[in-house]
């Protein structure tokens, strides 16, 4: 069973530099920006991007809740699912991009 | 550590990583355009002690192609400037045949076939654990370079292998079967000497009556099809020793 957050072991591997961290806090504050009742195209076109290689890169990373949910996220706005919808898993992402 | 690997894995792992075949050390092509895991994946190869090169662009992928030799190429799915599928289909197209991993957050069965059914070698879902990807590239490394394609290329020169057809810029070559069956062992070959004896037992069977200068025949006229085709590669010959075929620009002084 995977651990939601990675260990400073993992991260001295993985992160040793931390700039992965300091993407994390970026992405954070990119969605919050960006999470809208209804976003426009651009905006939501530019949540998916950030969500999608945010899916992609989490998990690799060690940031395994966080990888979890992008993924979910990423496959909800893929399937153009309603923004009443994602709202928890948005609420859900940032809380643990907070947490990181 | 999110990835663990039981004992036996980490075993192996060593085993392969520690092996001083010719998978150590080769060139390899990253075209990864998040830069976090381009840069992880750039630091784990390198520790590995092959040389790494990294593009995020699929158009800056085919120009570093054109102009180095690689012995791998990790292609992300999703790139800036296009598809990575069509960045491995003009690959195979331009007869590119570097084993290709192909790195995707997309994550269904019918991604991965569509994926590997384009010319991929091997398929890695992200998020990925590095250890296997470093088994993966160990593995697709230590491939012969025998089963790594059947469309081989020299400059403007294509062998297609399946089709048996040599072609100079859309135009066949008119060749005799021995005549191809030399043409695609020089190419697997390109800018090594052939040994004679090698192209006689390549184009010949046990039980074949070999003339004294049948393979001096065959690379003649296979010399002038490359010539009046406009091949930008040619038969060099080493007398005594044998043959080598050279990009024109390569080609020793007679």
């Amino acid at each position: 069973m995977p651990q939601p957050a990675p260990t400073a072991d993992d991260l001295a591997l993985l992160d040793p530099d931390g700039r992965f961290r300091g993407r994390l806090a970026e992405d954070r504050a990119r969605i919050a920006a960006l999470v809208r009742p209804s976003p426009a195209k651009a905006q939501l076109a530019e949540l998916q991007r950030v969500v999608h290689q945010l899916a992609g890169a989490a998990g690799t990373f060690g940031f395994a809740e966080i990888g979890d949910l992008a993924v979910a996220l990423d496959d909800a706005l893929l399937a153009g699912v309603d923004s009443t919808d994602t709202a928890p898993l948005f609420h859900d992402l940032l809380a643990a991009l907070a947490r990181a | 550590m999110n990835f663990e690997l039981g004992d036996a894995a980490r075993d192996a792992l060593a085993r392969s990583e520690s092996r001083s075949d010719s998978a150590l050390q080769a060139r390899i092509l990253v075209v990864e355009d998040d830069a976090d895991i381009s840069a992880l994946l750039g630091r784990e190869l390198r520790g590995l002690g092959h040389t790494v090169d990294a593009v995020r662009l699929a158009e800056d992928a085919l120009q570093a192609a054109r102009g180095n030799d690689y012995a791998l190429m990790i292609i992300d799915l999703g790139l800036p400037d296009g598809d990575g599928l069509d960045l491995v289909r003009e690959m195979r197209r331009r007869a590119i045949e570097v084993p290709i991993l192909m790195l995707t957050a997309r994550r269904k069965v019918e991604d991965r076939v569509i994926g590997l059914s384009s010319g991929a070698d091997d398929y890695l879902v992200k998020p990925f654990a590095v250890p296997e990807v470093r088994a993966r590239v160990s593995a697709l490394l230590r491939r012969p370079s025998r089963l790594r394609g059947n469309r081989l290329a020299i400059a403007n020169l294509v062998v297609d292998c399946d089709a048996l057809e040599a072609v100079v810029e859309g135009v066949s070559l008119p060749l005799a079967f021995k005549q191809f069956q030399l043409l695609e062992l020089l190419v697997r070959r390109k800018n090594h000497m052939t040994p004679k004896r090698m192209i006689e037992e390549t184009l010949y069977g046990f039980d074949d009556e070999v003339s004294a200068n049948s393979i001096e025949a065959h690379v003649s006229k296979l010399r002038r099809a490359l010539r009046s085709a406009g091949a930008g590669a040619t038969i060099e010959t080493r007398r005594g020793i044998g043959y080598r075929l050279v990009g024109l620009g390569a080609a020793a002084p007679n």
